[in-house]
Order: structure tokens, then sequence, then C-alpha cells
């Protein structure tokens, strides 16, 4: 296939076009953040982490949904991203129920690495403090809804790898909440396969196996790319 | 270079923060040298003075605390908010979920070991809890947040030891950032 020419941060890369900005940055070692991205499911851009500015386009775009054109100039970490990467990572803490101290997934969250690389020390907004389910009623995983960011790594997962279709989102605004089944409690589940790949494919402390306490979540969504990327070998 | 003057000041915490203060060891030799600690917890100190900088452990959570971060305002010259309870409310904030009369009632009135007999206490002398945990930031104007349940000993030292040689600490650049 014809390589196209693009220059990314003042570099100049001879790339596979129909790929994503994200792509062809990962694939060049060009740190990008994101959030709902995970490798071997849809993307969806809806984080709004990996912002880029691209040259003659007013707004940013997400760097998980665009796909490279010809002569694209595009940069990845310019104060004007920065600035929004950090307000929406603040957005994240403020709008549910962070409490590192007692999570699950303290010391290992997507979240806190997150917080920690655009600079987060406090939150300038005030803090939603909504009342959040936490549904225990899985024989062997918890939903706790205080610490879901609303990616739908989950949802697409279950969709998408597992073929399963419990989980799927319902409201909006910050009234949107991942639900199982038609909202009804996960361990009354007729889709759920148990497979664990939801959990896996979480980002943060919002599904986690009960035997496990504060601070030992160790997740693994490579695994889900992995998966992926076997089928297709038909390994 | 003229001693500065330190405090160090519990609100709405559980003292861990305090406690990582004391994990500096020895270290808190080197911070006497330039500082007199003047008002803390682990010292005797009774007004608040004038201070150069003043740390300030836990939220706000009652009429007491609301009145005491008003005065350790005017009389700080820096404010560093320490912890994550300071910064972000943490799990003093928990409550906020909930109404208050759900939560007192829980503890005082509803608990079990109660047995029955349980009311809320309602002395005068005893502060009113608000309504709401808000962090410091809310109240006051912060100088300095140094995030962390309880932040680093590492980290706390560091801060002080920028502040007392006249530096500004920069917890990004030097990756001591950390929650929880
Ligand atoms: S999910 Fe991550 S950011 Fe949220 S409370 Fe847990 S460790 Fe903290
Ligand atoms: S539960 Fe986890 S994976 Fe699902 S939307 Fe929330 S944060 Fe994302
Ligand atoms: S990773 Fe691109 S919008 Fe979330």
């Amino acid at each position: 296939m014809n390589k196209i020419p693009v220059l990314i941060d003042e570099k100049k890369l001879e790339v596979d076009p129909h790929r994503t900005i994200l792509e062809v940055c990962r694939e060049h070692d060009i740190e990008i953040l994101t959030m709902c991205h995970l490798k071997g499911i849809a993307d969806i851009g809806s984080c709004r982490l990996c912002l880029v500015e691209v040259e003659g386009i007013n707004k940013l775009m997400s760097a998980c949904t665009t796909k490279v054109t010809a002569n694209m100039v595009i940069s990845t970490a310019t104060e004007r991203i920065k600035k929004y990467q950090r307000i929406t990572t603040e957005l994240f803490f403020a709008e549910r129920n962070h409490v590192c101290a007692v999570c699950v997934s303290n010391g290992s969250c997507e979240l806190q690495e997150l917080g920690y690389k655009t600079g987060v020390d406090n939150i300038r907004y005030p803090h939603l403090f909504p009342q959040c389910n936490v549904d225990t009623s899985h024989p062997w995983y918890v939903m706790d809804h205080n610490r879901c960011i609303m990616c739908t790594r989950c949802v697409r997962v279950c969709n998408e790898v597992e073929g399963a279709h419990n989980w799927d989102i319902k409201n909006r605004g910050h009234q949107v909440r991942i639900i199982s089944d038609f909202d009804t409690p996960w361990g009354a589940s007729t889709t759920c396969t148990s497979c664990g790949k939801c959990l896996h494919a979480c980002p943060t402390g919002a599904i986690w196996p009960k035997a496990i306490v504060q601070g030992q979540l160790v997740k693994n969504p490579g695994m889900i790319t992995e998966l992926v990327e076997k089928r297709k070998m038909r390994l | 270079m003229t001693k500065k003057k330190l405090a160090t000041i519990w609100l709405g915490g559980c003292s861990g923060c305090h406690m990582s203060l004391l994990d500096i060891d020895e270290r808190i030799l080197d911070v006497v040298k330039l500082a007199d600690i003047v008002k803390s917890p682990v010292v005797d100190g009774k007004e608040l003075p004038e201070v150069d900088i003043a740390l300030v452990e836990g939220s706000i959570t009652s009429d007491e605390h609301y009145k005491e971060i008003l005065h350790i305002r005017k009389q700080a010259k820096t404010l560093i908010a320490l912890g994550d309870c300071a910064v972000m409310t943490n799990v003093t904030g928990m409550r906020n979920y909930f109404p208050l009369k759900e939560v007192v009632d829980a503890a005082y009135v509803n608990a079990v070991s109660n047995d029955g007999q349980g009311e809320l206490p309602n002395h005068p002398c005893l502060l009113r809890l608000n309504d709401k945990v808000v962090p410091l930031q809310e109240v006051v104007k912060v100088d300095f947040v140094i995030p962390g349940c309880p932040p680093d000993a590492d980290t706390i030292f560091y801060v002080l030891a920028e502040f007392l040689n006249d530096r500004l600490p920069d917890l990004g650049k030097t990756k001591k950032l950390k929650y929880g």
C-alpha cells in the first residue's frame, strides 16, 4: 500500500493511510493520553482525552477516531490540548465519588495515572457527590458506580468480544449510568456469562472481583487486545 | 536568614497526615533549624500567631472548622492543604452522599450497639456539623496542595524544605503527585 506523508509534532513521517492518528502516534512512540480507547474494541471518541490539533481545522480532534490524510499537520502536546486534558480529568473526579484511599484500584488505576500525567493536584470544580449504587448481586464481581467514568469499555468488550451484551447505558448527562440487562441487578442477568472481560477492560475500580480488598486490584486490559488479535489469526 | 514560623493544624481528618509528618523522622531537625513550630497537635501551642507556613490537615466539616480556617488564612502567609481530605474531602466527604440527618442517626440513634437508647448529642459546647463537608479551597484561598492519603513523609519534607528555603515546590515535575 502506498504510504502518505504526515507531519506530527514537526516530525516528518511516512505512514499507512486508513489509520487513525492515534494508531500512527502509538506506532511512532508519540504519547497520546486515552481513556475510552482500548485496542481491540471499536473506538467511539467519548472521553475527549486524545485530543490533537490539526492544521486548518479550528476544533480539537479526537486522535482515536480521526484518520490520517496526506500532508496532515498534527500537534499532540500544545498548551491548548494540555489545558483541556486537565479540565476533563478534573471533571472525571468531580462527577462521581473517587475516594482513592479506600478503593480496590488504588495504586493501579488508569484514572489516577491520568491525573498524575495531566498534573491534577486539586479539583477546581465542586464535587457533585451523587448517591451511587454499588451492585454486589453478582456471585463473584462488584459494580461500583461511584468509580465509573462512563468510558463504556465494559459495554463494548461485553458486546463485541464476549458477544453477551449484558452491559448498556441509561440516561443522559451526569445522570448517565451503566446498566446490566434492562436495568436489573447484575446477579439476575440472563446474558452475563461471568467471563470477567469487563473487569479487565475497566480502567478504574468500578468493576472488581469480590475476592480482593483495598489497593489489591490488578487488571490486564492488554488481555482483551491479545484475545482479539489471536482470534484474527485464528490461533 | 531569620527563622520562619511554622504551624500544623488538624481539622476534619484522621490525623494520618500528621503521623506521616512525624515519619520524616530525624529530618525534623532540619526543619527546626529553619523554623520554629509554634502550633501543632504535637507541640503545646495554644493560639495561632502569625506564621509563615500553615500545614492544614482535614476538610471543613463544622462551624468550628469554618471559623478556624478563616483565622488560619488571616494568620498564615502560606497556607498548605495537607492530604486528600484537605484537598478534595476524601473519606471525610463520604457522608456528603447522604443527608446529614441520615448519617448522624446511623451513628448515634440507629446503630445496633445503642440498644435502642441512642440519641443525638446536643450539648451547647459541641461543634455543629455543616450539611456538607468541603475542601479547604472552597472556603479560603489555598497556596499549595499536597494530595495523598496520607502524603508520603518524603513528599511532606520536600515541600517544607522548599518553602523554608524560599523555593516553590513542584509535585508534578518531581513525580510526587499521589492520591490515596
Ligand atoms: S477508581 Fe481510581 S481514581 Fe477512582 S477512587 Fe479508585 S483508585 Fe481513585
Ligand atoms: S464500569 Fe468501568 S469500563 Fe464500564 S464505563 Fe464505567 S469505568 Fe468504563
Ligand atoms: S481515547 Fe479518544 S476520545 Fe477517548
